[in-house]
Order: structure tokens, then sequence, then C-alpha cells
């Protein structure tokens, strides 16, 4: 299932988290792991223009230079260094390099020179990350916080095609050997019903939206799966029922937003959950 | 580990749609201004020269909060608005370039550069640093102590380079990932908080002093290196310690063993080996003129930028240092802003513009002395934290000037300090100052963490500063 696992760390923030899930997974699908350290130019291009007109050029180039080698150093010494210590005692191949550049950006050119099946993170608030990342790759993007519950809760809508979250939930939670539940929420803010091509139809009354949903939710517990039909706003019902099932992942497909000027979403529900949310995210597009 | 560059670097960008925006926001500032000053439309007691020289100051205002030029340029611009605008004529806006603590500067960061160049900061660094091995906490004292204490020879953002690549290698050393431990946070922002409260102590440490005394000395009050010391460092004694509890108490250290951090700074002290020969020189020639600008910066002697100058004519004279060292490192930007920054405080003496602010704010706040005095030091704080220092001191400087002189109990003078030591103490925010910009780029701490220190730190400081102002300078010093 995840036979190739990109993981990249931003110089920015490190997650030991990472590294203990990367070796679970790599585990239980026999996967290799890519270590990817990304020295961040945002950062170093932000204190190169903060300091521009106090410093000469040699000195802004010498303190850069000076920063990149420090990082470098802070990779090899102490994640690359982690890395081998947990990856050779459990006999899991690993490669690793470092890159200078922006996250997403070397997230994007990566998955291209290689095939990846999961891009495994960590979070922070201050995590330089373009949101627009995870609507933009079709690899699934597993956001690690540590939960040591055994138990997965997927989330299915109106706002969504529906289609790779169950699959994608019932293949891990049979392979982890983790309980699955379901919700899904009838999103009343944004009343379309998206189809299983991924695209929005015209504003629809709230009992048409009910009864598809109320379809849907039949043809899931035909499979025994435990699933619950909500109405409310996606973003706060997925939350209610995270801090109800208390679940170690969190799986959200790709919902179509409503857009807004020059063809923007008006809010990134990915992003709200990835900050608000305390529970590992795998966001499946 | 080899390097692999993601992205080819651009030859040339162009502005941004934001920075258009701000370009365009700040020219259309001044020309309505300008325009309504041209047909007689102008504010109740305020000439039109003055109400001009207000436009500038909001132009110059946005250009350095928004930075979509360099803060030089803006400088430059400052300069040359007004003969454009015929506010000031040509001759007196280039006059005031010619002020002596332009050449104070121009010597200060001449004798740093001779310092950088031999490495001799950091071998005071390391010497400072291992007297404070004992325990984790001492050590962030110790790391806070020796930028502070650098701060005052050389300028503060020159100290935050310097630790930033030896506190980071010690951290590794210690097996600290950015953001991972209290220690690695403290650590650095004692880098960054250590810096800015060091460079109160002397005339060197921040641009923004020189400019002070330069702005002082056009309205006929001279301070000497030892006198500012003398105003200066109860702020820098008081502020430091209580700095360091705060962080102690917002990021509690976690680790007990510090073998790792003595070991590395044995390493590095055996890397910088003996003592050279010009190394040597260069602190010889720094103790002559830190010595001459204590005892021999009074205008009845040398004054200051004749010892400034002397100093580096004294490193070129042993060869310590080159012409091509001083075109690495001497950042002329901060010569060009220096220009712009006092043209515009003189100006806005001249014109009555900064006496018109004055009268405005005293019908709002009263004429309280206390609160007067809160009040700029409050202001000064918040605007410093959301531009260039100099900027601050520079747009701030010539009202508290003119508050000075139509408030019985505030002299010039303690005016211009109380705004110049709070126009340090940028503590919250990134893009405050060069310091804390170069600590962060470390990654050891985040936005929120310079943020939830930094602003207790600031309060507090705001309380030390106000202390210090009514109890020393005005109780004791009679300022």
């Amino acid at each position: 299932m995840f036979k190739n696992i990109l993981i990249p760390i931003s110089s920015e923030y490190y997650s030991k988290g990472v590294l203990e899930r990367s070796v679970f997974l790599a585990e239980k699908f026999k996967s290799t792991i890519n270590l990817v350290y990304i020295i961040e130019t945002k950062t170093l291009n932000q204190t190169d223009r903060l300091t521009d007109s106090h410093r000469t050029h040699y000195e802004i180039d010498e303190t850069k230079n000076e920063i990149i080698r420090k990082q470098k150093l802070a990779a090899d010494n102490i994640i690359f260094d982690e890395a081998k210590h947990v990856f050779k005692n459990k006999n899991i191949s690993f490669e690793e390099k470092i890159v200078e550049g922006e996250f997403s950006d070397v997230i994007k050119s990566e998955i291209v020179k290689k095939e990846y099946d999961l891009i495994l993170m960590g979070f922070e608030k201050e995590c330089i990350l373009n949101y627009r990342l995870l609507d933009d790759i079709n690899i699934p993007v597993w956001v690690e916080s540590k939960n040591e519950n055994k138990s997965i809760l997927a989330i299915c809508s109106n706002l969504a095609p529906n289609q790779k979250v169950p699959a994608m939930s019932l293949k891990l939670s049979e392979a982890l050997d983790w309980d699955l539940h379901m919700i899904y929420v009838v999103d009343i803010k944004d009343n379309v019903q998206v189809d299983e091509q991924g695209i929005r139809s015209d504003k629809k009354q709230e009992r048409d939206l009910v009864f598809c949903g109320q379809n849907f939710v039949e043809e899931i517990k035909n499979k025994s799966i435990d699933i619950k039909l909500v109405k409310g706003d996606l973003e706060k019902e997925t939350l209610k029922a995270a801090e109800r099932i208390n679940p170690s992942l969190v799986i959200v497909g790709r919902e179509q937003k409503k857009k807004g000027i020059l063809g923007l979403p008006v809010k990134n529900i990915k992003r709200k959950l990835a900050e608000k949310c305390d529970y590992s995210l795998l966001f499946v597009n | 580990m080899k390097l692999i560059n993601s992205k080819e670097k651009k030859e040339f960008n162009l502005p941004s749609l934001k920075n258009i925006f701000f370009i365009v926001l700040s020219f259309s500032i001044i020309s309505i201004i300008f325009i309504a000053s041209y047909y007689g439309i102008t504010l109740e007691g305020l000439s039109p020269e003055g109400q001009i020289m207000i436009g500038i100051l909001l132009m110059a205002a946005v250009l350095w909060i928004t930075e979509p030029i360099p803060l030089a340029v803006t400088g430059l611009l400052i300069m040359i608005i007004q003969p454009l605008l015929h506010v000031l004529p040509p001759d007196e806006v280039f006059a005031s370039f010619g002020n002596q603590a332009v050449f104070f500067l121009i010597g200060a960061f001449i004798i740093a550069g001779a310092i950088e160049k031999h490495g001799l900061h950091r071998r005071i660094a390391l010497k400072f640093l291992s007297q404070f091995e004992k325990t984790p906490r001492f050590f962030t004292l110790g790391i806070m102590s020796s930028c502070a204490f650098l701060s005052f020879v050389m300028p503060e953002h020159g100290v935050a380079a310097l630790f930033l690549p030896i506190v980071a290698s010690i951290l590794i050393a210690m097996k600290i990932a950015p953001k991972q431990s209290n220690f690695g946070k403290i650590s650095m922002l004692c880098v960054a908080y250590g810096c800015s409260i060091g460079s109160l102590g002397t005339l060197i440490g921040g641009a923004r002093n020189p400019l002070t005394v330069g702005i002082l000395s056009d309205i006929g009050i001279n301070v000497t290196f030892f006198e500012w010391m003398t105003y200066s460092m109860p702020v820098v004694f008081i502020a430091l310690p209580l700095v360091w509890l705060i962080l102690q108490f917002s990021f509690p250290i976690e680790i007990k063993d510090i073998s790792a951090a003595k070991k590395e700074i044995k390493n590095q002290v055996n890397i910088a080996g003996k003592m050279k020969k010009n190394e040597f020189l260069v602190l010889i020639i720094l103790i002559i003129t830190i010595l001459l600008w204590i005892f021999l910066s009074s205008y009845t002697y040398f004054g200051l930028a004749v010892i400034a100058i002397l100093g580096s004519i004294l490193l070129f004279l042993t060869r310590t240092i080159s012409w091509k060292d001083v075109e690495k490192r001497v950042p002329w930007g901060i010569i060009l802003l220096y220009g712009g920054a006092i043209t515009l405080g003189i100006g806005m003496q001249k014109t009555g513009a900064g006496a018109w602010i004055a009268n405005v704010l005293f019908n709002t706040a009263g004429f309280n002395p206390y609160l007067v005095i809160l009040v700029m030091i409050v202001f000064t704080v918040l605007l410093t934290n959301i531009m260039s220092n100099i900027g601050a001191v520079a747009i701030l400087l010539p009202i508290g000037l003119a508050l000075a002189t139509g408030m019985p109990g505030i002299s010039p003078l303690l005016a211009s300090m109380i705004i110049a030591l709070s126009g340090g103490l940028a503590f919250m925010l990134v893009i405050a100052t060069p310091g804390n910009a170069i600590a962060y780029s470390s990654g050891y701490f985040s936005t929120r963490d310079l943020f939830k220190a930094g602003s207790i730190a600031n309060i507090l400081c705001i309380a030390v500063i106000f202390i210090v102002a009514t109890v020393y300078w005005m109780g004791v010093l009679g300022i």
C-alpha cells in the first residue's frame, strides 16, 4: 500500500514522532523511506531582507552560509543520525538528502522525480507550508500528531467525491488492525452536492442533501462499517467527532470548496483541521 | 551530505503588488498634503512647510514600516524631497549630513570591521562564555551577558551574526534539534535580547544612539561617550537579568548536563588557537579608542568622531585593515539611512511641525510630565517593534524634542534618552531588528515564542525605563 514513503523535514520544524510513525508504517507495509531535509530559503531570504540596510552583502552572505552550514550539520548530526539508528535497528531501507528550497516546492519537485505512495510529515502552526499543496498533489499526505489510540475516523461529506476515503480507510484499518469509524457530514452552510468527478452541483435543498447522504450511509453500513450521518459545518463536525472518538488518525478527502476571487477557496478546511486537530490527519486526494 | 539547490536564483525581481501599493500609498500621502498646502489649505497653527514636513514624516513612516524600497533609499528620498518641495533649501538639508556623528559611525564601523576580520570578537565571546559553564541556566545567562558586553564595542547585529554559529554549534553538539528544547529556545532568544539590551549601553551598539547625539548636538546639547554610558548603563544592568528571568519562567529548562557544551567551547577555543599579532594590535587599538572615547570625547577635547577616525587610521597604519576590508564590512546603507533620519529631525524642528504635533499631544494627553514620559516610552517601544529602530527614533525624536520644549519638567536631553533607549527594546517581532531576524533564522524558536517572551520583556522594560527616567535621570542626575 505504501511502498515508497517521502518524509520531508523542514529546517523550521522537526518532530521525532514522524520517525516513529514511519517505522511503524514501514514495518507494516515493507516500505522504503526517503528523508528529505529542507533548508528553508524563505527564512534565509527574510533574514537577508531584514538585515539588508544594516549589513554589507559580504557580511550577509557570510551569515547565510554559516546558517546553511549549521543547518546541514544539524541534519547530519541529529536528524539523520537518529534516523539511521532507528531504521537500521529495524532493517528498514532508507535514503536521505538535504535540499535548499521552499517546503511545498521541494515536495512538488520530489514527487516528480520518484514515485511515492505517501508523504509523511510533522506539523506545527508556524510551519512554512503552502496549504494549497494539500489540494494540488494526488499522493496521500499524512500529518503526524502523536496519539496512542488504535482507531481511524474517516470523514465523508456532500462536498467531496467520497471515492478514495472509504476505500483507503477500509484498507488501512484492515492492514493496521485499527477500528474504523466514519461520519458523513451534510454541510448545510455550503449546500451543494459534489459528484464522483469532483464537480459541484447547483445549490440544493437540505432534504435532497440529506437524502444523498442517507443513501451513502446505507451503502457503507452494508460493508459493516460504523458510520453516522451528521448535519452542520464540515470543519466543526469533524472536530466534534474527533473529540468524541479520539482516533489515532483522521482521514479527510478532496473537498470541493466554494471559490472566491481569482478562483481561490473561500476557506481552507484542510488548513483549519491541521491547525486545530490534535490527531494525525491523512489527506487523500 | 551534499546540498542540492531546488531552484536557480532569479536574476531580476519585479516589485510585488504589495510593494507597489505601499510606494503608491506613500507618494499619494505626500502629494495630497503638498497640493493642499500649495492651495493654502493648512491645519490650524501649522505653516504650509510644516504641513508638508508632516507629509514627509508620514511618507517615511509608511516606507520604513513596509520596506518596499531599501531603508537607506528612503533615507535618500527624505533628503531630496525637502528641497524638491521647497520645505528647506538644499544647503541646509545636506549640511546636516556633515554632522560629526556620521563620521563617528564610519569610524566605529571600520573598527568593528577590523575586529570581525581578525576574529577578535569570536575569541572574546568564547572567553566570556567559558566562564559560565556551571549549569544550563547559568550558561544561558552567559550567552546573554556575552552578547550584551560585545554589543558595547560593536554593532548589535554583528554580535548576533557572531553568536548564531557559536550557539548553534553548541546546541548541535548537545544533540538539540530546532524547536525541540526550551534550552535551545532560551539560548537563541538570549542572543537576540542580549544584543538588543547591550546595544543601549554605548554609542556603538546601535546607530540610533549616535543619531540621538547628532540631533542633540544640532540644538546645542553635547553628550560625550562617557555621559551616554552613565545615563544608559543602569537600564542595561537592570533589564539584562530581568529579561533573562522572564525567559527562565517562560521556557523552563529541561536539561541538566552541559558537558557537551563545555567540550564544544573548548573545541572552538582550540580551533581559534593562540592570539595572533594582528588580533593583538586590533585589541590594543580598540582599548585605546574606548579609553579616549570615555575620557576625551567631550567637545572641549577631541569629540567622538575624531577619536573614531583616529582609531580607524591607526588600524590602517598597522595594516590590520585594508580598504578592501572596509568595502566589505562597512554598511554604507546605514550612513545614508542616518543622513535621511537626521535631516528629517532637523526639518521637523525648523518648520515647526514637531512643535505642532507636540501641541496636539498636549491637548490630548494633558500636561502631566509622568504621563507624557510613559506615553513616549510605550509609543516608541510599539513603533520600534514594527519598523527599523533608527527609523522609529528618527520619527519620534523631533516630536519628543518639541514636547520637551513645551513641557515643564522634561528636558530635551531627557526626552531624547527616553526615545533612544526605548527605541532599542525591539523584543516582540522578527521584523523588529536585524538581531531578532538573525537569531530567528537558526530555527530554534518560533515567532510565537518570540512574541510570548518579548511582550512580557517589553512591558517590564517599559517599567524599567520609566523608573530610571523618573528616579535616576530626573531625580539623581537632574537632566
